[in-house]
């Protein structure tokens, strides 16, 4: 434990120098603001900042990707609670009770009490990283290639199964997403695979412009075709954006119960926010002194599940950082980052760059205070975002879309990847196909298939090697613990309906 | 609040898009099978994880194809069924293509800002004076901040006059 804790210093000093705060500010603002804006995202944004960080500094740059990750979900809340439209979708039932309490001209107080809920539940679930991850590091090095897949097939079930309405529309989007990831030459064998000849194609097809076409082409071209002509309405931001003393009395509670729903939730590969958030609000509503508030604007409903939505975003780096394993897209585009650079995330980066890891999870702590202060004084500030004409947004993200995947070799073969996957990814968000799982596979896919041939290769070919060592095989079990456990969830969900 | 004739629709979209699932797999299939096995090393080669992938999609595809023919896609948002708007999509979509045309000889500025009109216009907006000097304005900054900052190059178009020692703005 000592031994961590001289890390976590030696990390601060890498993350208090004036550039990483810079980058970390520049981060933290960033996230907070397409946390805010509808139809831009944490993922997109770090796609399309991706090729433009390629010469930097790598511990520079991976700070400003974390403070996007999670500055996005405290800026994801204040579009939930003046607008009713999930800024992210973690903040789904931030917007029930929030968007309530809005009406009732107290969206100072439930602006509040999420973006204290948020850094109360990132601060303790920072802590609970640096704690958990020099052991997970310790127990990780003892994987081999069995283990390594057996935890990737487990990542890819949760991220497909777990979230969304129906595991199998998940499950097809994994498996689109881990084609994608095989086109290309092979990097073992230096065969070509699935390239069609194209040239363009010898070096697979680029994250950056799967993530753009789905995530801001598909869904503008969605939204065009579905919302372009609805009215949104915006709460007003009246009276005072303090917290009373009951509002206090009301909300710690639920910020710590929050953080404890969260935190586990987010740190096992089980899928996202989604579960946690509603737990929390289950929870809340369940224990709270005014039950009757719940669908009115109960403080409590906005508290608990916005610290389970921050707590379960900080946990899932810790399987991001220590194995390696992105549990969302935001998660698969920052372990992007780290390719970009030629790392690769896992116990081995904790020894051989701990002055980055460590300076990553240290910035993390000076980040959360410095959304505190960017959200709660400046709330005002970025509600103005939230005024920005419709047209002029959207007609924003294709520009800024375009140019991302134009800027990475100026062919407009990389713009027509762009438009054919928007197209597909308008279908799939049509046919309510997620996403997630495409960018997941995409990017995890290469990994698991290295794992994969290693593992074969070295057990000789049999396949039973998955199933013959331990780790592997209770991972395996857990995997298909996971196919069937949703219908169990989808039972709890019948008996407590959301609203 | 949605017909039936537009229910109707979706089925048909949802069939299809189903095959096409199971197409790509087959295709992939078919793809893992014509690559060459890697000699030696256990025989572990390029071809096997493709066909766990192929073997996914086919899979996937067929219990799609039985949803989408038997009950329908089950629960889907309701919103999807409801009407939608052709000719937005078309404004969109349409920009889209135009910029990915124009781009290299219009070059990037202007190109983006028609790009900028037609999704303004596809999201209800008739500003014509508006639209097209917001485009044009963020468009020359990003311009800059492109090729003068980042020292990115992104075609200035080679009809227009040379900006004055731009590095990065090459034909």
């Amino acid at each position: 434990m000592p031994e961590a804790f001289g890390f976590l210093l030696q990390g601060f000093a890498v993350a208090l120098t004036w550039q990483n705060l810079l980058w970390c500010l520049l981060g933290c603002t960033l996230g907070t603001a397409v946390g805010v804006l509808p139809g831009v995202g944490p993922a997109l944004t770090i796609a399309l900042l991706l090729p433009a960080t390629a010469k930097l500094d790598a511990t520079g740059a991976l700070i400003m990707f974390a403070g996007i990750y999670y500055g996005a979900m405290f800026g994801g809340s204040t579009t939930s609670i003046l607008l009713n439209t999930p800024g992210e979708s973690a903040s789904i039932v931030t917007a029930i009770e929030g968007n309530r309490m809005a009406r009732r001209g107290r969206a100072g107080p439930a602006l509040a009490t999420a973006a204290i809920g948020s850094f109360v539940a990132g601060t303790i679930a920072t802590l609970l990283l640096s704690l958990v991850a020099p052991p997970m590091v310790e127990f990780a090095l003892r994987f081999g290639p069995a283990e390594y897949f057996a935890l990737m097939v487990l990542a890819f079930t949760t991220v497909s199964g777990v979230l969304g309405a129906s595991m199998l529309r998940g499950y097809a989007s994994l498996f689109l997403g881990l084609a994608v990831g095989l086109v290309g030459i092979d990097a073992i064998s230096a065969q070509q695979r699935y390239t069609l000849g194209i040239p363009e194609l010898l070096d697979g097809i680029d994250v950056v412009v799967v993530a753009v076409g789905l995530f801001a082409v598909g869904e503008t071209l969605y939204l065009a075709a579905y919302y372009s002509r609805a009215e949104e309405k915006l709460e007003r931001l009246g009276g005072s954006i303090w917290m009373s003393r009951a509002d206090w009395a009301r909300s710690w509670k639920p910020w710590l119960r929050g953080t404890a729903f969260g935190f586990p939730f987010g740190s096992i590969p089980a899928g996202g926010a989604e579960i946690p958030t509603f737990l929390s609000y289950a929870t809340e509503k369940k224990l709270s002194k005014h039950p009757e508030e719940f669908g009115q604007g109960a403080i409590e409903g906005v508290a608990g599940p916005e610290a389970a939505n921050n707590a379960s975003s900080t946990g899932s780096l810790v399987p991001l950082l220590t194995l390696g394993l992105p549990t969302s897209a935001t998660a698969a585009m920052i372990l992007a980052a780290f390719q970009q650079f030629g790392l690769q995330p896992g116990p081995n980066l904790f020894a051989s760059s701990p002055d980055l890891v460590w300076g990553l999870i240290a910035s993390l702590y000076i980040g959360n205070v410095m959304l505190l202060v960017l959200n709660l004084p400046l709330v005002g500030l970025w509600v103005r975002l939230l005024a920005i004409p419709r047209p002029l947004l959207y007609a924003g993200i294709l520009v800024f879309a375009t140019l991302g995947a134009y800027g990475l070799r100026q062919s407009w073969f990389d713009l027509m990847l762009l438009w054919l996957i928007g197209l597909g990814g308008f279908l799939m968000r049509r046919y309510d196909f997620p996403v997630a799982p495409v960018i997941v596979g995409m990017i995890l896919g290469p990994l698991a298939e290295n794992q994969f041939r290693r593992a074969l290769a070295i057990s000789q070919g049999d396949p039973t090697v998955f199933l013959s060592h331990p780790i592997s095989a209770v991972l395996m079990a857990l995997s298909v613990a996971v196919l069937i456990g949703p219908w169990l969830w989808r039972r709890v969900r019948k008996e407590t309906p959301l609203t | 609040m949605a017909g039936r004739d537009s229910e109707g629709g979706a089925r048909g979209g949802e069939v299809l898009l189903s095959a096409c699932v199971l197409a790509l797999g087959i295709a992939f299939a078919a793809g893992a099978w014509l690559l060459p096995d890697a000699p030696g090393y256990a025989r572990i080669g390029p071809r096997h994880f493709p066909a766990l992938v192929a073997a996914g999609l086919v899979i996937t595809g067929v219990l799609l194809l039985v949803e989408a023919l038997s009950t329908g896609y089950r629960h889907l948002p309701e919103e999807a069924r409801g009407r939608y708007n052709w000719p937005a999509f078309l404004w969109v979509a349409g920009g889209l293509v135009a910029h990915m045309v124009l781009i290299a000889g219009l070059g990037f500025v202007l190109a983006a800002t028609l790009l900028f009109v037609c999704v303004a216009r596809g999201f209800g907006s008739r500003r014509l004076l508006r639209d097209p000097l917001i485009g044009l304005a963020l468009n020359a900054v990003v311009y800059l901040l492109f090729t003068r900052v980042l020292t990115l190059s992104l075609p200035w178009g080679a009809w227009l006059p040379a900006l004055a020692a731009t590095p990065g703005a090459g034909s």
